[in-house]
Protein backbone atom coordinates (compact mmCIF):
# COMPACT_ATOMS: atom_id res chain seq x y z
CA UNK A 1 0.00 0.00 0.00
CA UNK A 2 2.70 2.42 1.09
CA UNK A 3 4.88 1.13 -1.71
CA UNK A 4 2.16 1.90 -4.26
CA UNK A 5 1.76 5.38 -2.79
CA UNK A 6 5.42 6.24 -3.33
CA UNK A 7 5.39 4.57 -6.71
CA UNK A 8 2.55 6.87 -7.78
CA UNK A 9 4.49 9.93 -6.69
CA UNK A 10 7.55 8.72 -8.58
CA UNK A 11 5.47 7.98 -11.68
CA UNK A 12 3.87 11.40 -11.63
CA UNK A 13 7.13 13.28 -11.27
CA UNK A 14 9.03 11.28 -13.89
CA UNK A 15 6.23 11.57 -16.44
CA UNK A 16 6.09 15.32 -15.92
CA UNK A 17 9.82 15.61 -16.53
CA UNK A 18 9.43 13.45 -19.60
CA UNK A 19 6.98 15.99 -21.01
CA UNK A 20 9.17 18.90 -19.94
CA UNK A 21 12.09 17.33 -21.77
CA UNK A 22 10.08 17.41 -24.99
CA UNK A 23 9.19 21.05 -24.40
CA UNK A 24 12.83 21.85 -23.58
CA UNK A 25 14.05 20.22 -26.78
CA UNK A 26 11.89 22.67 -28.72
CA UNK A 27 13.65 25.57 -27.05
CA UNK A 28 16.84 24.86 -28.95
CA UNK A 29 15.13 24.20 -32.29
CA UNK A 30 14.35 26.81 -34.90
CA UNK A 31 11.00 28.40 -34.11
CA UNK A 32 8.25 27.71 -36.62
CA UNK A 33 6.28 30.83 -35.78
CA UNK A 34 6.02 33.26 -38.67
CA UNK A 35 5.76 36.90 -37.72
CA UNK A 36 2.84 37.84 -39.91
CA UNK A 37 2.43 40.30 -41.61
CA UNK A 38 5.52 42.48 -41.31
CA UNK A 39 8.38 39.99 -41.22
CA UNK A 40 7.66 37.71 -44.14
CA UNK A 41 9.78 37.75 -47.27
CA UNK A 42 7.00 38.46 -49.72
CA UNK A 43 3.29 39.16 -49.43
CA UNK A 44 1.28 36.16 -48.36
CA UNK A 45 -0.91 35.98 -51.53
CA UNK A 46 2.26 35.29 -53.52
CA UNK A 47 3.27 32.44 -51.21
CA UNK A 48 -0.03 30.59 -51.44
CA UNK A 49 -0.37 27.67 -53.86
CA UNK A 50 -2.11 28.45 -57.18
CA UNK A 51 -4.95 26.11 -56.23
CA UNK A 52 -5.92 28.40 -53.35
CA UNK A 53 -9.47 29.68 -53.50
CA UNK A 54 -9.37 33.37 -52.70
CA UNK A 55 -11.56 36.30 -53.67
CA UNK A 56 -13.14 35.95 -57.09
CA UNK A 57 -11.80 38.02 -59.94
CA UNK A 58 -13.05 38.53 -63.47
CA UNK A 59 -11.35 39.19 -66.78
CA UNK A 60 -14.19 40.92 -68.59
CA UNK A 61 -12.24 40.81 -71.87
CA UNK A 62 -12.78 37.06 -72.25
CA UNK A 63 -16.25 36.84 -70.71
CA UNK A 64 -18.73 35.24 -73.09
CA UNK A 65 -21.75 36.50 -71.10
CA UNK A 66 -23.12 32.96 -70.89
CA UNK A 67 -24.22 33.62 -67.28
CA UNK A 68 -23.36 30.06 -66.27
CA UNK A 69 -21.62 31.32 -63.13
CA UNK A 70 -24.64 33.38 -62.12
CA UNK A 71 -26.94 30.38 -62.46
CA UNK A 72 -24.56 28.06 -60.67
CA UNK A 73 -23.96 30.23 -57.60
CA UNK A 74 -25.93 28.83 -54.64
CA UNK A 75 -25.90 32.19 -52.84
CA UNK A 76 -26.75 34.62 -55.67
CA UNK A 77 -23.38 36.30 -55.27
CA UNK A 78 -22.86 37.17 -58.92
CA UNK A 79 -25.02 39.58 -60.86
CA UNK A 80 -24.57 39.99 -64.62
CA UNK A 81 -26.47 42.16 -67.07
CA UNK A 82 -26.07 42.10 -70.81
CA UNK A 83 -27.45 44.11 -73.70
CA UNK A 84 -28.01 43.08 -77.30
CA UNK A 85 -27.48 45.64 -79.99
CA UNK A 86 -30.65 45.50 -82.16
CA UNK A 87 -28.80 46.39 -85.38
CA UNK A 88 -25.58 44.40 -85.26
CA UNK A 89 -27.04 41.56 -83.13
CA UNK A 90 -23.98 41.73 -80.94
CA UNK A 91 -24.02 41.00 -77.21
CA UNK A 92 -22.53 43.45 -74.73
CA UNK A 93 -21.65 43.04 -71.08
CA UNK A 94 -23.02 45.99 -69.17
CA UNK A 95 -22.76 44.87 -65.58
CA UNK A 96 -20.72 42.34 -63.66
CA UNK A 97 -20.98 42.59 -59.88
CA UNK A 98 -19.64 40.18 -57.31
CA UNK A 99 -20.67 40.58 -53.70
CA UNK A 100 -17.50 39.41 -51.92
CA UNK A 101 -19.18 39.72 -48.55
CA UNK A 102 -21.77 37.16 -49.57
CA UNK A 103 -19.41 34.80 -51.42
CA UNK A 104 -18.44 31.60 -49.63
CA UNK A 105 -15.54 30.84 -52.02
CA UNK A 106 -16.85 27.42 -52.92
CA UNK A 107 -15.43 27.61 -56.45
CA UNK A 108 -18.45 26.22 -58.29
CA UNK A 109 -18.66 29.26 -60.59
CA UNK A 110 -15.06 28.93 -61.78
CA UNK A 111 -15.65 25.34 -62.81
CA UNK A 112 -18.50 26.13 -65.20
CA UNK A 113 -16.79 29.09 -66.88
CA UNK A 114 -15.96 28.12 -70.49
CA UNK A 115 -13.05 30.53 -70.90
CA UNK A 116 -11.68 30.98 -67.38
CA UNK A 117 -12.87 34.58 -67.23
CA UNK A 118 -13.99 34.20 -63.63
CA UNK A 119 -11.51 32.59 -61.29
CA UNK A 120 -10.05 32.76 -57.84
CA UNK A 121 -7.16 35.00 -56.98
CA UNK A 122 -4.93 34.25 -54.01
CA UNK A 123 -6.06 37.44 -52.29
CA UNK A 124 -8.05 36.79 -49.16
CA UNK A 125 -7.97 39.82 -46.89
CA UNK A 126 -11.04 41.75 -47.95
CA UNK A 127 -10.96 44.35 -45.21
CA UNK A 128 -13.01 47.48 -45.50
CA UNK A 129 -14.77 49.92 -43.26
CA UNK A 130 -18.04 49.63 -45.13
CA UNK A 131 -19.58 46.43 -46.36
CA UNK A 132 -20.86 48.16 -49.49
CA UNK A 133 -17.25 48.45 -50.74
CA UNK A 134 -17.12 44.68 -50.92
CA UNK A 135 -19.38 44.64 -53.96
CA UNK A 136 -16.79 44.38 -56.72
CA UNK A 137 -17.80 46.02 -59.99
CA UNK A 138 -15.96 44.72 -62.98
CA UNK A 139 -17.86 46.84 -65.48
CA UNK A 140 -18.16 50.50 -64.67
CA UNK A 141 -21.65 51.97 -65.06
CA UNK A 142 -22.16 53.13 -68.65
CA UNK A 143 -19.44 50.89 -70.07
CA UNK A 144 -20.22 48.35 -72.75
CA UNK A 145 -17.83 45.48 -73.23
CA UNK A 146 -18.38 43.27 -76.29
CA UNK A 147 -18.91 39.63 -75.41
CA UNK A 148 -16.02 37.33 -76.17
CA UNK A 149 -16.72 34.82 -78.93
CA UNK A 150 -15.08 31.44 -78.67
CA UNK A 151 -13.91 30.54 -82.16
CA UNK A 152 -13.35 26.95 -83.19
CA UNK A 153 -9.88 27.45 -84.69
CA UNK A 154 -8.45 29.31 -81.78
CA UNK A 155 -8.11 27.80 -78.30
CA UNK A 156 -9.81 29.87 -75.58
CA UNK A 157 -7.22 31.71 -73.49
CA UNK A 158 -8.15 29.61 -70.49
CA UNK A 159 -6.47 29.64 -67.16
CA UNK A 160 -2.71 29.84 -66.71
CA UNK A 161 -1.90 26.69 -64.78
CA UNK A 162 0.31 26.55 -61.73
CA UNK A 163 1.45 30.11 -61.54
CA UNK A 164 0.44 32.79 -59.09
CA UNK A 165 -2.23 34.88 -60.59
CA UNK A 166 -3.26 38.18 -59.12
CA UNK A 167 -5.21 40.14 -61.66
CA UNK A 168 -7.33 41.41 -58.83
CA UNK A 169 -4.49 43.39 -57.29
CA UNK A 170 -4.98 46.40 -59.52
CA UNK A 171 -8.70 46.52 -58.88
CA UNK A 172 -8.32 46.09 -55.19
CA UNK A 173 -6.03 49.08 -54.76
CA UNK A 174 -8.73 51.49 -55.86
CA UNK A 175 -12.18 50.05 -55.21
CA UNK A 176 -14.79 51.76 -57.30
CA UNK A 177 -17.06 53.99 -55.28
CA UNK A 178 -20.52 52.54 -55.30
CA UNK A 179 -23.79 54.32 -54.88
CA UNK A 180 -25.97 52.77 -52.18
CA UNK A 181 -28.96 52.97 -54.53
CA UNK A 182 -27.28 50.75 -57.05
CA UNK A 183 -26.56 48.13 -54.46
CA UNK A 184 -30.13 48.20 -53.38
CA UNK A 185 -31.09 47.64 -56.99
CA UNK A 186 -29.01 44.49 -57.02
CA UNK A 187 -30.63 43.30 -53.83
CA UNK A 188 -34.07 43.91 -55.27
CA UNK A 189 -33.17 41.82 -58.26
CA UNK A 190 -32.14 39.01 -55.97
CA UNK A 191 -35.50 39.09 -54.30
CA UNK A 192 -37.40 38.98 -57.54
CA UNK A 193 -35.62 36.12 -59.20
CA UNK A 194 -34.71 34.28 -56.02
CA UNK A 195 -34.37 30.55 -56.33
CA UNK A 196 -35.92 30.13 -52.97
CA UNK A 197 -39.50 29.44 -53.84
CA UNK A 198 -41.61 27.71 -51.27
CA UNK A 199 -42.45 24.13 -51.91
CA UNK B 1 -34.19 14.86 -23.53
CA UNK B 2 -35.35 15.34 -20.04
CA UNK B 3 -36.34 18.62 -18.52
CA UNK B 4 -36.21 17.28 -14.97
CA UNK B 5 -33.44 19.64 -13.97
CA UNK B 6 -35.79 22.57 -13.48
CA UNK B 7 -38.90 20.82 -12.19
CA UNK B 8 -37.34 18.83 -9.38
CA UNK B 9 -35.38 21.69 -7.94
CA UNK B 10 -35.10 21.33 -4.19
CA UNK B 11 -33.37 23.70 -1.88
CA UNK B 12 -30.22 21.66 -1.58
CA UNK B 13 -29.21 21.49 -5.20
CA UNK B 14 -28.09 24.27 -7.48
CA UNK B 15 -28.56 24.66 -11.18
CA UNK B 16 -25.53 25.88 -13.05
CA UNK B 17 -25.33 26.77 -16.71
CA UNK B 18 -22.19 25.37 -18.30
CA UNK B 19 -21.88 27.18 -21.57
CA UNK B 20 -22.86 28.40 -24.13
CA UNK B 21 -19.65 30.37 -23.71
CA UNK B 22 -17.75 27.93 -21.52
CA UNK B 23 -14.23 27.37 -22.84
CA UNK B 24 -14.58 23.60 -22.74
CA UNK B 25 -17.82 23.52 -24.72
CA UNK B 26 -16.26 24.08 -28.13
CA UNK B 27 -18.80 25.85 -30.17
CA UNK B 28 -21.97 26.91 -28.46
CA UNK B 29 -23.49 24.17 -26.36
CA UNK B 30 -25.32 24.77 -23.13
CA UNK B 31 -25.25 22.09 -20.44
CA UNK B 32 -27.53 22.74 -17.49
CA UNK B 33 -26.11 20.94 -14.51
CA UNK B 34 -27.99 20.21 -11.32
CA UNK B 35 -25.33 20.15 -8.65
CA UNK B 36 -25.23 18.96 -5.10
CA UNK B 37 -22.00 20.40 -3.84
CA UNK B 38 -19.62 19.50 -6.58
CA UNK B 39 -21.33 16.31 -7.66
CA UNK B 40 -23.61 16.39 -10.65
CA UNK B 41 -27.11 15.08 -10.07
CA UNK B 42 -28.56 15.69 -13.48
CA UNK B 43 -27.38 16.95 -16.85
CA UNK B 44 -29.64 18.62 -19.36
CA UNK B 45 -27.93 19.30 -22.69
CA UNK B 46 -29.57 22.26 -24.33
CA UNK B 47 -28.85 22.10 -28.03
CA UNK B 48 -29.98 24.24 -30.94
CA UNK B 49 -27.79 27.33 -30.71
CA UNK B 50 -26.21 26.57 -34.07
CA UNK B 51 -29.22 25.34 -35.96
CA UNK B 52 -28.97 26.54 -39.55
CA UNK B 53 -31.65 24.31 -41.09
CA UNK B 54 -29.22 22.71 -43.49
CA UNK B 55 -31.77 20.05 -44.38
CA UNK B 56 -34.24 22.72 -45.49
CA UNK B 57 -31.59 24.55 -47.48
CA UNK B 58 -30.98 21.31 -49.37
CA UNK B 59 -34.58 21.33 -50.56
CA UNK B 60 -34.15 24.83 -51.99
CA UNK B 61 -30.77 24.38 -53.66
CA UNK B 62 -29.80 22.47 -56.75
CA UNK B 63 -27.91 19.23 -56.25
CA UNK B 64 -24.48 20.64 -57.10
CA UNK B 65 -25.10 23.83 -55.19
CA UNK B 66 -25.57 21.93 -51.95
CA UNK B 67 -22.06 20.42 -51.90
CA UNK B 68 -20.48 23.49 -50.20
CA UNK B 69 -23.18 23.34 -47.53
CA UNK B 70 -22.17 19.80 -46.57
CA UNK B 71 -18.84 21.26 -45.44
CA UNK B 72 -20.69 23.23 -42.84
CA UNK B 73 -22.38 20.25 -41.20
CA UNK B 74 -19.18 19.24 -39.48
CA UNK B 75 -16.51 21.80 -40.08
CA UNK B 76 -13.67 19.71 -38.66
CA UNK B 77 -14.58 16.74 -40.83
CA UNK B 78 -15.80 18.56 -43.92
CA UNK B 79 -14.50 15.91 -46.29
CA UNK B 80 -16.90 13.32 -44.90
CA UNK B 81 -19.94 15.49 -45.47
CA UNK B 82 -18.80 15.92 -49.08
CA UNK B 83 -18.17 12.21 -49.41
CA UNK B 84 -21.50 11.06 -47.97
CA UNK B 85 -23.58 13.50 -49.97
CA UNK B 86 -21.75 12.86 -53.24
CA UNK B 87 -22.05 9.10 -52.72
CA UNK B 88 -25.80 9.46 -52.19
CA UNK B 89 -26.30 11.48 -55.37
CA UNK B 90 -23.99 9.20 -57.35
CA UNK B 91 -26.07 6.24 -56.25
CA UNK B 92 -29.20 7.99 -57.51
CA UNK B 93 -27.57 8.99 -60.79
CA UNK B 94 -25.83 5.66 -61.26
CA UNK B 95 -22.47 7.30 -61.86
CA UNK B 96 -19.31 5.23 -61.78
CA UNK B 97 -16.45 7.07 -60.06
CA UNK B 98 -13.02 6.59 -61.67
CA UNK B 99 -10.48 4.65 -59.64
CA UNK B 100 -8.05 7.53 -59.38
CA UNK B 101 -10.80 9.73 -57.96
CA UNK B 102 -11.69 7.03 -55.44
CA UNK B 103 -8.09 6.89 -54.25
CA UNK B 104 -7.89 10.67 -54.07
CA UNK B 105 -11.06 10.71 -52.00
CA UNK B 106 -9.68 8.17 -49.57
CA UNK B 107 -6.44 10.14 -49.19
CA UNK B 108 -8.35 13.37 -48.54
CA UNK B 109 -10.72 11.70 -46.05
CA UNK B 110 -7.98 10.05 -44.04
CA UNK B 111 -5.90 13.24 -43.93
CA UNK B 112 -9.04 14.93 -42.65
CA UNK B 113 -9.35 12.27 -39.97
CA UNK B 114 -5.78 12.97 -38.85
CA UNK B 115 -6.57 16.70 -38.68
CA UNK B 116 -9.67 16.12 -36.60
CA UNK B 117 -8.10 13.70 -34.14
CA UNK B 118 -5.15 16.04 -33.62
CA UNK B 119 -7.59 18.79 -32.72
CA UNK B 120 -9.68 16.44 -30.58
CA UNK B 121 -6.71 15.21 -28.54
CA UNK B 122 -5.26 18.71 -28.33
CA UNK B 123 -8.42 20.42 -27.14
CA UNK B 124 -9.11 17.60 -24.72
CA UNK B 125 -5.76 18.14 -23.03
CA UNK B 126 -6.46 21.87 -23.08
CA UNK B 127 -9.75 21.28 -21.26
CA UNK B 128 -7.78 19.44 -18.61
CA UNK B 129 -5.37 22.33 -18.20
CA UNK B 130 -2.47 21.28 -20.42
CA UNK B 131 -1.99 23.94 -23.05
CA UNK B 132 1.28 22.83 -24.67
CA UNK B 133 0.00 19.59 -26.30
CA UNK B 134 -2.72 21.63 -27.97
CA UNK B 135 -0.10 23.81 -29.64
CA UNK B 136 1.85 20.76 -30.74
CA UNK B 137 -1.30 19.30 -32.26
CA UNK B 138 -2.16 22.57 -33.98
CA UNK B 139 1.36 22.83 -35.38
CA UNK B 140 1.14 19.40 -36.93
CA UNK B 141 -2.35 20.15 -38.21
CA UNK B 142 -1.01 23.21 -39.93
CA UNK B 143 1.22 20.99 -42.07
CA UNK B 144 -1.80 18.98 -43.21
CA UNK B 145 -3.77 22.16 -43.79
CA UNK B 146 -1.03 23.44 -46.10
CA UNK B 147 -1.32 20.22 -48.07
CA UNK B 148 -5.10 20.48 -48.11
CA UNK B 149 -4.67 23.92 -49.63
CA UNK B 150 -2.79 22.30 -52.49
CA UNK B 151 -5.14 19.34 -52.75
CA UNK B 152 -8.43 21.20 -52.81
CA UNK B 153 -7.79 24.93 -52.42
CA UNK B 154 -9.11 25.55 -48.93
CA UNK B 155 -8.04 24.91 -45.39
CA UNK B 156 -11.30 24.21 -43.61
CA UNK B 157 -14.36 24.14 -45.85
CA UNK B 158 -12.88 21.99 -48.56
CA UNK B 159 -15.73 21.58 -51.08
CA UNK B 160 -13.47 19.03 -52.79
CA UNK B 161 -15.76 16.33 -54.11
CA UNK B 162 -18.05 16.47 -57.08
CA UNK B 163 -20.52 13.98 -58.47
CA UNK B 164 -18.28 11.48 -60.19
CA UNK B 165 -14.94 12.43 -58.73
CA UNK B 166 -13.07 15.35 -57.23
CA UNK B 167 -12.70 18.97 -58.26
CA UNK B 168 -8.94 19.19 -58.80
CA UNK B 169 -6.14 16.93 -59.94
CA UNK B 170 -2.95 16.78 -57.92
CA UNK B 171 -0.29 19.40 -58.44
CA UNK B 172 2.99 17.86 -59.59
CA UNK B 173 4.99 16.52 -56.67
CA UNK B 174 2.12 16.54 -54.21
CA UNK B 175 2.18 12.79 -53.60
CA UNK B 176 5.83 13.02 -52.53
CA UNK B 177 4.91 15.83 -50.17
CA UNK B 178 2.20 13.71 -48.58
CA UNK B 179 4.62 10.83 -48.09
CA UNK B 180 7.16 13.19 -46.54
CA UNK B 181 4.50 14.38 -44.13
CA UNK B 182 3.63 10.81 -43.17
CA UNK B 183 7.28 10.10 -42.33
CA UNK B 184 7.30 13.19 -40.15
CA UNK B 185 3.98 12.28 -38.59
CA UNK B 186 5.26 8.86 -37.54
CA UNK B 187 7.98 10.59 -35.54
CA UNK B 188 5.52 13.11 -34.15
CA UNK B 189 3.09 10.66 -32.55
CA UNK B 190 5.59 9.06 -30.08
CA UNK B 191 6.70 12.56 -29.15
CA UNK B 192 3.09 13.61 -28.53
CA UNK B 193 2.63 10.50 -26.39
CA UNK B 194 5.72 11.36 -24.36
CA UNK B 195 4.42 14.88 -23.95
CA UNK B 196 0.92 14.15 -22.68
CA UNK B 197 -0.40 10.62 -23.11
CA UNK B 198 2.03 9.12 -20.63
CA UNK B 199 1.62 11.97 -18.18
CA UNK B 200 0.43 10.48 -14.89
CA UNK B 201 -1.72 13.47 -13.92
CA UNK B 202 -3.45 13.45 -17.28
CA UNK B 203 -4.03 9.70 -17.12
CA UNK B 204 -5.44 9.80 -13.60
CA UNK B 205 -7.93 12.49 -14.60
CA UNK B 206 -9.30 10.24 -17.33
CA UNK B 207 -9.22 6.72 -15.94
CA UNK B 208 -12.64 5.38 -14.87
CA UNK B 209 -14.28 8.73 -15.70
CA UNK B 210 -17.53 8.72 -17.66
CA UNK B 211 -17.65 5.02 -18.37
CA UNK B 212 -20.10 4.22 -21.17
CA UNK B 213 -21.02 0.51 -21.02
CA UNK B 214 -21.24 -1.45 -24.23
CA UNK B 215 -25.06 -1.76 -24.14
CA UNK B 216 -25.59 1.95 -23.46
CA UNK B 217 -23.30 2.88 -26.33
CA UNK B 218 -25.29 0.69 -28.71
CA UNK B 219 -28.68 1.84 -27.40
CA UNK B 220 -27.83 5.50 -27.80
CA UNK B 221 -26.46 4.95 -31.28
CA UNK B 222 -22.98 6.29 -30.58
CA UNK B 223 -20.52 6.09 -33.40
CA UNK B 224 -16.89 6.19 -34.29
CA UNK B 225 -14.23 6.31 -31.59
CA UNK B 226 -16.83 6.71 -28.84
CA UNK B 227 -18.50 3.46 -29.80
CA UNK B 228 -15.30 1.54 -30.40
CA UNK B 229 -13.82 2.65 -27.08
CA UNK B 230 -16.77 0.92 -25.41
CA UNK B 231 -15.62 -2.33 -26.91
CA UNK B 232 -17.96 -2.53 -29.90
CA UNK B 233 -16.05 -3.70 -32.94
CA UNK B 234 -17.85 -1.68 -35.58
CA UNK B 235 -16.51 0.44 -38.40
CA UNK B 236 -18.51 1.41 -41.47
CA UNK B 237 -15.34 1.35 -43.55
CA UNK B 238 -14.94 -2.35 -42.86
CA UNK B 239 -18.46 -3.62 -42.18
CA UNK B 240 -20.32 -1.74 -44.90
CA UNK B 241 -17.47 -1.14 -47.32
CA UNK B 242 -17.69 1.86 -49.61
CA UNK B 243 -15.30 3.47 -52.08
CA UNK B 244 -12.00 1.54 -52.31
CA UNK B 245 -11.55 0.82 -48.60
CA UNK B 246 -11.72 -2.98 -49.07
CA UNK B 247 -8.48 -2.77 -51.07
CA UNK B 248 -6.48 -1.44 -48.14
CA UNK B 249 -5.44 -3.14 -44.95
CA UNK B 250 -6.15 -1.36 -41.71
CA UNK B 251 -7.12 -2.32 -38.18
CA UNK B 252 -10.27 -1.24 -36.42
CA UNK B 253 -9.10 0.11 -33.07
CA UNK B 254 -11.27 -0.85 -30.12
CA UNK B 255 -11.01 -0.08 -26.42
CA UNK B 256 -10.49 -2.71 -23.78
CA UNK B 257 -6.76 -3.25 -23.80
CA UNK B 258 -5.84 0.17 -22.46
CA UNK B 259 -5.24 0.95 -18.78
CA UNK B 260 -8.45 1.65 -16.93
CA UNK B 261 -11.64 0.07 -18.14
CA UNK B 262 -13.46 -0.38 -21.39
CA UNK B 263 -15.41 2.75 -22.35
CA UNK B 264 -13.86 5.31 -20.03
CA UNK B 265 -12.52 8.67 -21.16
CA UNK B 266 -8.96 7.40 -21.43
CA UNK B 267 -10.02 4.61 -23.77
CA UNK B 268 -11.76 7.14 -26.02
CA UNK B 269 -8.64 9.29 -26.05
CA UNK B 270 -6.38 6.35 -26.85
CA UNK B 271 -8.64 5.06 -29.62
CA UNK B 272 -8.22 8.43 -31.33
CA UNK B 273 -4.44 8.32 -30.96
CA UNK B 274 -4.30 4.84 -32.45
CA UNK B 275 -6.75 5.72 -35.21
CA UNK B 276 -4.38 8.43 -36.38
CA UNK B 277 -1.78 5.69 -36.94
CA UNK B 278 -4.26 3.66 -38.95
CA UNK B 279 -5.21 6.70 -41.01
CA UNK B 280 -1.56 7.40 -41.76
CA UNK B 281 -1.23 3.77 -42.82
CA UNK B 282 -4.24 4.11 -45.14
CA UNK B 283 -2.93 7.32 -46.70
CA UNK B 284 0.45 5.71 -47.34
CA UNK B 285 -1.12 2.72 -49.07
CA UNK B 286 -3.37 4.96 -51.16
CA UNK B 287 -0.60 7.35 -52.24
CA UNK B 288 1.74 4.51 -53.14
CA UNK B 289 -0.94 2.73 -55.16
CA UNK B 290 -2.43 5.86 -56.75
CA UNK B 291 -3.53 4.84 -60.27
CA UNK B 292 -3.35 7.05 -63.33
CA UNK B 293 -6.46 8.13 -65.14
CA UNK B 294 -9.40 10.46 -64.94
CA UNK B 295 -10.14 12.32 -61.74
CA UNK B 296 -13.67 13.34 -62.68
CA UNK B 297 -16.27 11.31 -64.55
CA UNK B 298 -18.49 13.02 -67.09
CA UNK B 299 -21.62 14.13 -65.28
CA UNK B 300 -24.18 16.68 -66.40
CA UNK B 301 -23.53 20.19 -65.15
CA UNK B 302 -26.90 20.34 -63.46
CA UNK B 303 -27.81 16.70 -62.83
CA UNK B 304 -31.44 15.69 -62.52
CA UNK B 305 -31.64 12.26 -60.86
CA UNK B 306 -34.60 9.95 -61.45
CA UNK B 307 -37.29 9.51 -58.83
CA UNK B 308 -36.21 7.42 -55.91
CA UNK B 309 -34.67 7.41 -52.48
CA UNK B 310 -31.27 6.41 -51.29
CA UNK B 311 -29.28 6.16 -48.07
CA UNK B 312 -25.53 6.38 -48.02
CA UNK B 313 -23.30 6.29 -45.00
CA UNK B 314 -19.66 6.97 -44.36
CA UNK B 315 -17.43 6.52 -41.35
CA UNK B 316 -17.00 10.15 -40.39
CA UNK B 317 -14.52 11.27 -37.77
CA UNK B 318 -17.30 11.18 -35.22
CA UNK B 319 -18.93 7.98 -36.37
CA UNK B 320 -21.52 7.02 -38.88
CA UNK B 321 -22.68 9.94 -41.01
CA UNK B 322 -25.69 9.12 -43.10
CA UNK B 323 -27.45 10.96 -45.90
CA UNK B 324 -31.00 9.94 -46.69
CA UNK B 325 -31.98 11.55 -49.97
CA UNK B 326 -35.36 11.52 -51.67
CA UNK B 327 -35.62 12.70 -55.24
CA UNK B 328 -38.88 13.61 -56.95
CA UNK B 329 -37.36 13.87 -60.40
CA UNK B 330 -36.60 17.60 -60.32
CA UNK B 331 -33.26 19.38 -60.06
CA UNK B 332 -33.63 19.88 -56.31
CA UNK B 333 -33.83 17.19 -53.61
CA UNK B 334 -37.29 16.53 -52.22
CA UNK B 335 -35.92 15.72 -48.79
CA UNK B 336 -32.50 15.30 -47.29
CA UNK B 337 -31.97 13.89 -43.82
CA UNK B 338 -28.53 14.01 -42.30
CA UNK B 339 -27.68 11.58 -39.55
CA UNK B 340 -24.76 12.68 -37.42
CA UNK B 341 -23.10 11.06 -34.46
CA UNK B 342 -22.44 14.19 -32.42
CA UNK B 343 -26.14 14.39 -31.63
CA UNK B 344 -26.07 10.84 -30.24
CA UNK B 345 -23.00 11.69 -28.20
CA UNK B 346 -24.87 14.63 -26.70
CA UNK B 347 -27.91 12.53 -25.91
CA UNK B 348 -25.86 10.07 -23.86
CA UNK B 349 -24.87 12.78 -21.39
CA UNK B 350 -27.98 12.68 -19.14
CA UNK B 351 -27.38 8.96 -18.77
CA UNK B 352 -23.67 9.02 -17.92
CA UNK B 353 -23.32 12.51 -16.43
CA UNK B 354 -24.97 12.04 -12.98
CA UNK B 355 -22.40 11.12 -10.37
CA UNK B 356 -19.50 12.89 -12.01
CA UNK B 357 -17.76 15.89 -10.52
CA UNK B 358 -17.83 19.18 -12.46
CA UNK B 359 -14.11 18.88 -13.23
CA UNK B 360 -14.67 15.36 -14.54
CA UNK B 361 -17.49 16.65 -16.67
CA UNK B 362 -15.04 18.64 -18.81
CA UNK B 363 -12.90 15.53 -19.22
CA UNK B 364 -15.92 13.45 -20.17
CA UNK B 365 -17.27 16.08 -22.51
CA UNK B 366 -13.87 16.58 -24.14
CA UNK B 367 -13.46 12.86 -24.66
CA UNK B 368 -16.78 12.65 -26.53
CA UNK B 369 -15.37 15.07 -29.13
CA UNK B 370 -18.68 16.77 -29.87
CA UNK B 371 -18.73 19.46 -32.53
CA UNK B 372 -21.59 21.86 -32.01
CA UNK B 373 -22.61 22.53 -35.65
CA UNK B 374 -22.89 18.82 -36.22
CA UNK B 375 -25.28 18.46 -33.30
CA UNK B 376 -27.70 21.07 -34.59
CA UNK B 377 -27.10 21.10 -38.35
Amino acid sequence: MLKQYFKNIKNASTSIFEGLAVTLSYMVRKPITIQYPDRIEKPLPEMLPPTFRGILEVDTGICTVCMACMKRCPLDTIYIESERDPETRKNYLTRFDIDVARCMVCGLCTEVCPTGAIRHSTEFDAVTSDVINLVMRYVQPGDKIPAYKVSKEEEPPGVPQNEPYCRLKKQWDAPAPLQPDEVRGAVRWKKQTSKQEGR
Amino acid sequence: MSRMAVETLDNESTIVNMGPQHPSTHGVINLRLQLKGEVIEAVDPNVGFLHRSIEKIAELTQYTGFIPYTDRIDYLGAMFGNMGYCMAVEKLLGVEVPRRAQYMRVIACELNRIINHLIACGTMSMDLGAFTPFLHGIREREKVNDMMEKICGARLNYNYMRFGGVSLDYMPGLDKEILAFLDRFERFLPEFNRLITGNEIFVQRLLHVGVIPKETAIHYGLGGPNLRASGVDFDVRRDYPYSVYPEFSFDVVTGGHYPGECGDSYARYMVRIDEMRQSARLVRQAVEGLPEGEYLAKVARNPVPPKGEVYSKVESVRGEMGFYLVSDGTDKPYRLKVRTSSFCAMSVMPEIGPGLMVADMTAFFGSLDVVAPEVDR
